[in-house]
């Protein structure tokens, strides 16, 4: 873990990010990089501002001030199919499958560089567009094996169960060729064995395929048993960024869970190994 | 003592009544495959389909009445002309939530209706199209009507179909043949990868951008297309009655596309076609039912009849005759 994060240099760079909505300061001068080839985590209370990064990041909100650069380019203010073309990617924390569409349609659609989805193309040049089709579809069916979704291929998305939308969500995803991936807290409401296979699933692509992963999640053990580096949000500014062991034993982070926000939601430490010090498990 | 109610369905027989019928399910066929396009494939609830027909019918006229352009130029020209104004109004319009788009575009037919009614030099005003032909003594359906003929005299009069009741065929046969192959193309698009787009755009907007789809440039494409449609279809109409005028393009005639739409059923172009058929046999069927009733309100009493229709569809096939169940309970 430590490996990645000394030699990966950043991929995403975020500096002195804001918006606010009216009088709440959603996000107030967050500033982080995510190093390439990382699993990096951003926790924080309810409130502290994380899906609202994540829709600036990827172009969903606009920031009234700061600084993005994805792979050194800015992508400030640019709309989201541009990041997304760009090789950034996200997921929604309400999974937004295509319910009625086929799981293949779902699919397909998220691939690149289809001449067809071009009403000029899809006219002009027939034989380039069967041949794209066939290739993603190959590349599609391919994926949906890995993700054990195959058999499902030709159902209609809203027929998945949740976990299985998590699957498809990440999976087609993968489709638009990412280097970087944002997931929304891609354990909320799955079951822990779907869970476990996403993780994995996650951990392969970085270490095959040198993916970066940027998530959002409240389930602590995934946090910190899975991450490379933790970044901490609280009142939309990041307060602590390290290794999970490290944010585990800052002060600050304690503080933020238990007194700011007034939840008590508390980072736990991992089952195993015991953790050194019992810095956040208190309460 | 005899029945109070003598209805005869003696009409049902005549060859005019259904060649009627089918000349007005043809040309709203066409109208509806935009709608089609627009709500049932992109998710985008286009109300000014009308303002789009009087656009296509409107220049296309004047194009050859008072500018003097060849009649097939100006029947190409009138659908871009149509496209480029659906763009100009889907520009700012399509980055509005849907329900204020729908509003914007109802606001936008009704405009164009008051300015065919108003700008009296240009359109005929409330007398039609007729009075300018006259003025130039230039009649835009001459062409057609020489088309009409042909048809008339070299295929239809060898096989017997001759005389004043077959008049309207010509116009039956090739605006089908229009709505057929129209019908057929939009169903290859849909197919395709854009159409893909179109469909994930309309089951979420967010999703399809998060995906790398420009969906303001989608929905543009969308109703650009369907403006075509509607243009194509205020030509068939212009064959038609001869002298257009701004009573034809009312709101109605969208709204009447729409249960045309829910008759036929949501993303299916086949549909429409049904539903225009099945739709216009009422309406027109009811004009000459000899009921005891004033013009008026027989006139009112046909649409109460589509309303009945339309409520025990919704009760007992909501999906339409065609539609996708599928489509319409997963979307969500």
């Amino acid at each position: 873990m430590t490996e990645a994060r000394a030699n990966g240099k950043p991929i995403l760079n975020v500096q002195d990010v804001h918006l606010a909505f009216g009088g709440i300061k959603a996000v107030n001068g967050a500033t982080f990089d995510v190093r390439e080839g990382s699993i990096t985590a951003l926790i924080g209370p309810n409130g502290a501002g994380k899906t609202t990064l994540f829709n600036i990041i990827t172009g969903f909100y606009k920031p009234q001030a700061g600084e993005i650069t994805y792979n050194g380019e800015s992508i400030f203010g640019k709309p989201p199919h541009a990041i997304t073309k760009r090789g950034m990617v996200r997921t929604f924390q309400i999974t937004k499958a295509l319910g009625a569409m086929p799981v293949i349609d779902n699919m397909l659609l998220a691939a690149p560089r289809q001449p067809g989805e071009n009403l000029a193309t899809l006219l002009t040049r027939r034989r380039a567009v069967r041949q794209r089709e066939k290739e993603i579809y190959d590349h599609a069916y391919e994926l949906l094996r890995t993700f054990n979704l195959e058999s499902k291929a030709n159902d209609y998305a809203a027929t998945l169960s949740g976990g299985q939308r998590k699957l498809l969500e990440l999976a087609r995803a993968l489709m638009t060729e990412p280097r970087m991936v944002l997931l929304d807290e891609p354990m909320a409401g799955i079951n822990p064995s779907l869970g476990r296979r996403l993780l994995e699933h996650m951990e392969r692509l970085r270490s095959e395929e040198g993916v970066t992963f940027l998530f959002v999640e409240h389930d602590m053990e995934v946090v910190m048993n899975h991450s490379d580096e933790v970044i901490v949000m609280a009142l939309g500014r990041v307060i602590s960024r390290g290794t999970p062991q490290e944010v585990r034993s800052d002060q600050r982070v304690v503080d933020a869970y238990l007194g700011g926000s007034g939840e008590t939601e508390v980072p736990e430490g991992p089952p195993t190994p015991p953790s050194a010090d019992g810095g956040v498990q208190g309460g | 003592m005899s029945l109070p109610l003598a209805i005869s369905f003696n009409f049902l027989t005549a060859w005019e009544f259904w060649i009627g019928v089918g000349v007005f399910a043809g040309i709203y066929g066409i109208f509806v495959l935009g709608l089609q396009l627009n709500v049932g494939y992109t998710g985008i609830v286009n109300f000014g389909q009308a303002g789009f027909m009087a656009i296509g019918a409107y220049s296309a006229i004047i194009l050859v009445v008072e500018v003097g352009v060849p009649f097939l130029l100006a029947l190409v020209l009138s659908v871009l002309i149509t496209m480029l104004i659906g763009v100009l109004i889907g520009l700012p319009s399509l980055r509005l939530r849907a329900d204020y788009f729908a509003i914007a575009t109802i606001a936008f037919s009704e405009i164009i209706r008051d300015i065919a009614q108003n700008a009296r030099g240009l359109t005929g005003g409330n007398q039609g199209t007729i009075s300018l032909e006259l003025d130039n003594n230039v009649f835009f359906t001459d062409p057609w009507f020489k088309v009409s003929d042909w048809i008339s005299d070299n295929i239809l009069d060898p096989i017997g179909l001759s005389g004043l009741e077959f008049e309207n065929l010509p116009l039956l046969i090739v605006v089908w043949i229009a709505l057929g192959l129209l019908a057929l193309g939009m169903t290859m698009l849909i197919r395709s990868p854009w159409g893909r787009v179109l469909r994930a755009i309309r089951e979420d907007e967010d999703a399809a951008r998060a995906l790398g789809k420009n969906v303001l440039s989608y929905k543009l494409q969308s109703l650009a297309l369907s403006s075509a449609l509607g243009a194509i279809a205020g030509w068939f109409l212009a064959f038609n009655l001869q002298s257009v005028s701004q009573d034809n393009f009312e709101p109605l005639y969208t709204f009447l596309g729409y249960a045309i739409l829910v008759l036929g059923g949501m993303a299916t172009f086949g549909g429409v076609l049904v539903g225009s058929i099945i739709l216009w046999t009422v309406l027109e069927g009811f004009r000459f039912l000899d009921l005891p009733l004033s013009a008026d309100k027989q006139a009112a009493l046909r649409f109460m009849i589509v309303g009945v229709v339309l409520i025990l569809l919704m009760a007992f096939r909501p999906q339409g005759v065609f539609g996708k169940r599928e489509e319409m309970v997963l979307g969500d």
